[in-house]
């Protein structure tokens, strides 16, 4: 086994989770049969210009792929909702600029959204729905501290639990309406219907 | 799931084809189909293991090629995986083989001395 043989095991890591799942042990078999075939200096060059053309190709391929495509469209335009929400709560109303470009994201993506939100994995609706309960704890809590810290005059300590407790309240609507949507699996259907 | 018509494949990737034309020899593992490319190609095609085993997911994806389940012979063997075309990939890449053909003969009608 050559000295490069872990260097391009490492390497390997930049390909996309599902190719290298599925071929990552053939491609440092096959830069070792390269290295024992070539040398090492002929694989390593052969090797780097390969790395340098494909890695950018697939990781891109992955992000184009539909399921990816649709979950990224969600998450930048409830990153960016959420932004705005917060920012018009404390007062940076440019914030409202942000909303603008959400709403228009969300009605021009629609179909990649519904696509995120209708994929049937159960996995995925018991994420979501856990994530919803722990904001919905985080917004409690914050809301409680809130209460008790409240004063007569604004303070920082009270903006910050504001932005906490709304970012949290939003997140978990937001959380919750997407783990409901996400349609149950069969077993759930049936695990339902016995109770 | 993959189009059973040969032409709806066409026309292929020239790293493909290479790689199914060097399965039409029969079952090989990826670093065999590689040096079987650049044999064939007189080494103007040289092939990674990325490109390789990309382009080797990607034919199988469409059904022209397929992992060998079992494969007998010695324990390097064992270790490796073998490919081997699909009666869709013969088809395919005999469909690809006449497109090119065509070509060919175009080609070489044009550029006969005399023939503009």
């Amino acid at each position: 086994m050559s000295a490069a043989h872990p260097v391009y095991r490492t390497l390997v890591r930049l390909y996309p989770r599902d190719f290298r799942q599925q071929y990552g042990d053939d491609l440092v078999q096959h830069f070792d049969d390269l290295v024992a075939d070539r040398g090492t200096a002929a694989a390593c060059g052969r090797t780097a210009l390969d790395l340098a053309v494909t890695v950018p190709r697939y990781r891109l391929e992955t992000i184009m792929n539909e399921r990816h495509s649709a979950n990224a469209v969600s998450i930048i335009v409830g990153s960016i909702a959420a932004a705005g929400v917060a920012s018009v709560l404390v007062g940076i109303y440019p914030g409202a600029l942000l909303l603008v470009v959400a709403f228009v994201l969300a009605i021009t993506q629609r179909s990649a959204i519904a696509r995120s939100l209708r994929a049937p994995d159960s996995d995925r609706r018991r994420r979501r729905l856990h994530t919803a309960a722990a904001l919905a704890v985080l917004f409690a809590a914050s809301f409680v501290a809130y209460l008790m810290l409240i004063g007569e005059t604004w303070s920082t300590r009270e903006t910050v639990l504001a932005i906490i407790g709304n970012g949290a309240l939003i997140g978990a609507v937001g959380f919750l309406a997407a783990g409901l949507l996400t349609p149950k699996t069969p077993e759930q259907q049936r695990n339902g219907a016995r109770t | 799931m993959a189009a059973a018509d040969p032409n709806s494949h066409l026309p292929l990737p020239q790293a493909q084809f290479h790689v199914l034309v060097a399965l039409t020899a029969g079952e090989r593992h990826g670093y065999a189909i590689m040096q079987d490319v650049e044999a064939s190609s007189n080494g103007l095609v040289q092939m990674g293991p990325a490109t390789l085993y990309g382009t080797l997911k990607r034919l199988v994806d469409a059904g022209l090629a397929e992992e060998l389940a079992h494969r007998r012979g010695s324990d390097d063997d064992q270790r490796r995986r073998y490919y081997r075309l699909t009666a869709l990939g013969q088809r395919v890449c005999a469909a690809e083989a006449n497109r090119l053909a065509g070509l060919v003969r175009i080609t070489r009608a044009n550029l006969r001395p005399g023939a503009a």
